[in-house]
């Protein structure tokens, strides 16, 4: 939400948006129609019961007391007592399901929206704050809970409870409901007014709330600087032109509700009094008994609730359509890296892969790859270096088609890859990616992935396989040991190792590694090279590496700069030349290892 | 709930204003009780003489009951809760001037949400207890004195019948709103839960899409929702029986007045007139019956709350020893023999430091991340005071030297810069109160950022962070130096706050600080060497120990760690120009 004083969006929404915004929500409702049409059935019974109740006491009061009728006046309060017990029974009985119906479609929804933005290309994560997919998913659809779980039964229960009020009211007399109602016309349009300046007065509340909290925020994390600028006093005044904008914003608002509450009140009351003088004087020429007085002074009182609520319920309403809108924008998104119409089987081939004149941009602006051509025979490693910002990583994207080429094309067994299916080719790939990506979850849970196919046992294996197994049974619960959100309690290295561990558990025919840049500590270095060189063994392999040592074997090095090409060979071919790039890169190692262990 | 009794002391500010709240409320209820009196008398009338009652003064009297009422109601809140206002007003604004006396060692010790919270979320909780928690509490007093006195008068036998559900409703309301907080702080906790799982499927989406494992996280979020759901359900079975029970509770009270009340009007004791009067007064009971178990709750949550604000109220705030005093003297800086842990950690940060930094003297600090530099210069506008040693100004320790004076001579740049969501001449103004626009201009020429404020839309009036621009680091770390230089300061400190500007503007900045009228020294943290190539002298720090010092050529000769860091940097240059 903006902390910006905007004036309120005065949105008139169109009818026929809202219309097609209706049918799209009533979709995530439909499973649950049958229960929908019980609720409203159950509804409609419930907005009887409650005005039944006055009638009653008019019949008590008229038939049996009035009459001195002790065994009626019996009869009719053991109805009483059941039309209330039932009231009781199906009132909580209908909220109960409305809200069941309301968080089931809730969670459908929800489930939908993270779906879709799971399955988007990954440039639109790039785009896109985090933070605000995450709205998506949580907060946009908690605005609409209100509608769904309760907004629309709520809204027909209070039409049909006034419309019954009034049909109970005309039964008994028609002229006192008239006289009963006189107040009806000031109470709505005290109302509209109240709400119309309560919403202005509100508004100006949330940006005085916003203004403070946000101030609050900014000088406590800023108090440093508060303090050594000695601008203490200054700061102190600012704090005080806000606080009290702020309490005079509250202070409105009370106003507000201090004129409108008794406004209310006092309706109330001398609609009340008009029922007693006017009932009072017709008692006895038009019929009007004690009953129908005392039916009719619970009558006024039971009418202005739903009144009340009726309007709030509207504004719910309109909220909710708008974060409505939010949502199906989001779901409206379509991925740009689409799927094959007529895709090709998925490959089986032994792995070979090749780029043919790739080049390819992020944005508008600089191309990040430039014509790049290599081939990977299938058993073979090949090692990519080069500076940050070399163009590496985007080899990567490209390959497992987080981004489609912008020219040329990637091969896989002799097919461009847009050909299979994103399924099947992301399949032939292990990946490690650079940040380690770990989510909070068990160690198992990190490594599987989820994947009931892969038991415990070939976890088990395979972490002996790169001797990781060690550190993990040192910890509390070993395989089961809880990770924290991005794997928190763990050493960079051993966060490789777990990340190595998941690449391996696949099995895949190629291995891509992205290895992380941060230095891993001396502990598990050792074991981190010895996994690595232990994991491509007979694997095809493509290594973006930025610890050169870690890929001297490699069977071919690129060395990549400012996204192009620019030596290719192995290790010792690349150190014999002279000022060359991966002689500098090397050398650059060489020296901050030495003041590593210096 | 001692701790609220406390809190008190806000009310007598506002005394003679509660005071007048309290009449009007009570009057109110007095009024109130009228509207169903009138209405028995004015049915036992019409019993009584028929057509010839005389309605209409009934009917003025019950109309100038209800209005007086209204006014009063009014006036009851335009004091109580106009003045609950008030107090939290007075609670924030002590409660924030108390914040800015605190010393850093107590923020460090504490995440800024948690005292985020407590400036906000907690004083809401206690100016809850100031109004409505006050008000209702006071109404449930006065009103159900007023009618159950009321009541008593009129018949005792029915009051006891028409009385008994409502215990039953004070105590469900209690519960209720007790386990409806209980449950909607687990359902927050869920609710985290689901946005963490989003965050974190969201920033790990090219691993998921890698292993293709779209559907398992789909299922995951599913699960975690379900659970959420779960929650939620919980609480809106208790939320889904309360209306209904309230209701059930009221409608037995009007059911037994009309049984008992019609076999009283049977027996002759009483008239229907006092059957609609008792129907009334239950109707007026039920909300401050319900209150009662509402305001409890409000009551426990603001006792809570304010023991949060108090420990904040009860941090000790800096204050000047009494004999603290600015030395005379050209300004030397003396650290003898300093050491500083962290609060709350064993391991030493810094130590046996012995430096001496004399005026116009330009110092330069290198080290890896964590070695201690940024440590080493907080100490010296004391954000944290050293855990042993000491360190003197013109041989006096700067702890015994006013803090205001101190600071005021000393112009810091943080590492991470921090600038205010205000106009940019505003964040550079923040280095001295009384700057007018040409000594703004000038501090910003100073640091090299006036051409790229000049070209902005409004100029020095452009507003920064959220509603307004986003600065590069770059302009921001400039816009900071504009602010330390602005004061003028006699002692400099550079905090690694050059590393986002390009080297030939590094140069003139650099350049135009020594350039200043009284001589000054410059402590600069950097991680580029040709950034602290020219300065006097050059100290490394490892572990928190100085382990060299020299200038450039003597550490370069001396072949040591500085050496290999120079050479590193060298080779990266080479390969940057490629």
């Amino acid at each position: 939400m903006s902390s910006t004083g905007s004036k309120p969006e005065e949105r008139k929404p169109k009818k026929g948006v809202d219309r097609t915004l209706i049918r799209r929500l009533s979709v995530f409702l439909r499973p649950y129609f049958g229960w929908i049409v019980i609720a409203l059935l159950l509804t409609v019974v419930v907005a009887w019961l409650g005005p039944l109740r006055p009638y009653l006491t008019q019949i008590a009061v008229d038939d049996h007391i009035a009459k001195g009728d002790v065994p009626g006046l019996a009869r009719i309060i053991g109805l009483f007592a059941l039309v209330l017990f039932g009231e009781f029974l199906l009132l909580a009985v209908t909220t109960y399901l409305t809200r069941w119906i309301g968080q089931g479609a809730l969670l459908r929804m929800r489930t939908a929206v993270f779906a879709h933005i799971q399955s988007l290309h990954v440039q639109y994560f790039d785009r896109n704050p985090i933070g605000r997919l995450i709205t998506r998913t949580t907060s946009d659809i908690e605005a609409l809970s209100d509608l769904l779980s309760n907004g629309v039964v709520n809204i027909i229960g209070d039409s049909l409870r006034i419309l019954f009020i009034v049909g109970f009211m005309f039964l008994l007399d028609w002229e006192l409901t008239l006289v009963a109602l006189a107040t009806l016309p000031l109470l709505i349009w005290s109302t509209l007014v109240f709400k119309r300046l309560v919403r202005v007065a509100f508004l100006n509340v949330r940006d005085q709330v916003a203004r403070l909290n946000s101030f609050m925020q900014e000088h406590i994390n800023g108090m440093s600087v508060v303090q050594l600028f000695g601008r203490e006093r200054r700061e102190a005044e600012r704090f005080d032109t806000i606080n009290t904008d702020h309490t005079a914003a509250h202070i409105r608002t009370v106003f507000i509700f201090a004129v409108f509450w008794p406004v209310v009140e006092v309706l109330s009351s001398i609609a009340m009094t008009l029922v007693i003088w006017y009932g009072g004087a017709n008692s006895l020429e038009s019929g009007v008994s004690f009953g129908v007085l005392l039916a009719f002074i619970q009558y006024v009182r039971q009418f202005f609730q739903p009144i009340r609520d009726l309007s709030d319920q509207f504004n719910t309403l309109q909220s909710a359509l708008a974060s409505s809108e939010r949502i199906f924008a989001v779901l409206d998104v379509e991925s740009v890296v689409k799927e094959d119409p007529d895709p090709l089987p998925a490959p089986t081939g032994s792995g070979r892969i090749e780029f043919r004149q790739v080049s390819f941009r992020y944005t508008e602006q600089e191309p990040v790859l430039r014509e790049i051509s290599f081939d990977l025979e299938p058993g073979r490693m090949v090692a990519v270096v080069g500076a940050t910002g070399a163009g590496k990583t985007t080899l990567i994207n490209l390959l497992l088609r987080f981004y489609d080429v912008n020219e040329g094309s990637i091969l896989l067994d002799g097919h461009d890859i847009r050909r299979y299916r994103l399924h099947d080719l992301r399949s032939r790939f292990g990946l490690v990616l650079q940040d380690n990506a770990l989510f909070s979850g068990s160690i198992l849970d990190n490594i599987t992935l989820g994947d009931p196919a892969i038991d415990r046992d070939t976890v088990v294996r395979t972490a002996r396989l790169i001797e990781a197994d060690r550190f993990i049974e040192r910890l509390p619960g070993g395989y089961d040991f809880q990770l924290k959100e991005r794997g928190g309690s763990l050493s960079t290295g051993q966060k490789q190792l777990i990340c190595f561990i998941r690449a391996m558990v696949y099995d895949p025919p190629i291995l891509i590694l992205d290895e992380a840049t941060s230095s891993v500590d001396t502990e598990t270095e050792h074991l981190v090279v010895k996994a690595f060189d232990n994991m491509m063994k007979g694997r095809t392999s493509l290594v973006i590496a930025h610890r050169l040592s870690t890929i001297q074997h490699a069977d071919r090095i690129l060395v990549m700069h400012k996204g192009e090409v620019r030596e290719q060979g192995t290790h010792t071919e690349l150190l014999a030349v002279q000022d060359g790039i991966y002689r500098r890169l090397y050398e650059l190692q060489y020296r901050d290892q030495a003041s590593v262990y210096s | 709930m001692r701790g609220l009794l406390r809190l008190n002391r806000f009310f007598r500010k506002y005394k003679g204003t509660v005071a007048l709240g309290v009449v009007y409320l009570t009057a109110s209820n007095g009024f109130l009780v009228w509207i169903p009196i009138l209405i028995r008398q004015t049915l036992d009338e019409l019993q009584i003489k028929g057509a010839d009652a005389e309605l209409a003064w009934y009917s003025l009297w019950l109309t100038l009951a209800a209005l007086a009422y209204g006014v009063l109601l009014f006036l009851t809140r335009q004091t109580l809760i106009v003045t609950s206002r008030r107090i939290e007003y007075d609670l924030r604004d002590e409660l924030y001037r108390h914040l800015q006396r605190l010393p850093m060692s107590w923020f460090a010790q504490r995440k800024s949400g948690d005292v985020y919270v407590r400036l906000t979320e907690d004083v809401n909780r206690v100016r809850d207890y100031f109004g409505p928690a006050f008000m209702y509490a006071l109404n449930t007093v006065t009103r159900s004195g007023i009618v159950i006195t009321m009541m008593f008068v009129v018949n005792a036998e029915l009051t006891w019948w028409a009385l008994a559900p409502l215990p039953i409703l004070s105590v469900l309301a209690y519960w209720m709103s007790r386990y409806v907080h209980e449950r909607s702080t687990e359902i927050q906790e869920q609710y985290a839960v689901l946005a963490g799982r989003a965050q974190e499927t969201f920033s790990g989406i090219r691993l998921i899409k890698a292993y293709v494992r779209e559907a398992y996280e789909t299922a995951r979020f599913q699960a975690d929702g379900e659970n959420y759901r779960k929650r939620k359900l919980r609480l809106d079975f208790v939320e889904s029986l309360f209306h209904p029970t309230l209701n059930l509770l009221i409608g037995s009270s009007i059911v037994l007045v009309v049984w008992q009340g019609g076999e009283l009007v049977m027996r002759g004791v009483l008239t229907v007139g006092n059957i609609a009067e008792f129907i009334i007064y239950v109707t007026y009971l039920t909300w401050p019956v319900a209150a009662l178990g509402y305001t409890l709750n409000l009551l426990q949550r603001a006792a809570a709350s304010n023991d949060r604000i108090r420990e904040v109220m009860e941090a000790p705030a800096h204050q000047d020893p009494p004999d603290a005093r600015m030395p005379a003297g050209p300004g030397i800086l003396e650290f003898r023999n300093v050491g500083f842990r962290y609060p709350g950690s064993d391991a030493w940060a810094i130590r046996h430091i012995h430096l001496v930094i004399h005026p116009g003297e330009q110092v330069a600090l290198i080290g890896r991340t964590g070695s201690g530099k940024t440590t080493l210069v907080q100490l010296i506008p004391r954000l944290f005071d050293p855990t042993e040693g000491e360190i003197l100004l013109d041989g006096r320790d700067i702890r015994t030297i006013p803090i205001a004076e101190l600071r005021a001579r000393i112009g810091f740049v943080p590492q991470e810069t921090f600038l205010f969501s205000d106009s940019i001449g505003e964040n550079i103004a923040f280095g001295r109160s009384d700057a007018d626009q040409a000594a703004i201009e000038a501090a910003a020429e100073h640091a090299q950022i006036k051409e790229n404020i000049l070209d902005f839309e409004k100029k020095f009036e452009t507003i920064l962070g959220e509603r307004g621009i986003t600065l590069s680091g770059g302009q921001k770390q400039r816009t900071a130096i504009a602010r330390a230089i602005i004061r003028d300061p006699a002692i400099l400190i550079l905090d690694d706050s050059l590393s986002a500007v390009d080297t030939k503007t590094e140069d003139a900045i650099v350049r135009q600080l020594l350039r200043a009228e009284q001589p000054r020294s410059i402590i600069t943290i950097s991680h580029r060497i040709s950034s602290i190539k020219k300065a006097d002298r050059i100290l490394v720090l490892q572990d928190g120990r100085l382990i060299e010092e020299g200038s450039h050529d003597e550490l370069i000769r001396t072949n040591g760690a500085y050496a290999t860091i120079y050479r590193k940097q060298l080779l990266e240059d080479e390969l940057a120009v490629l």
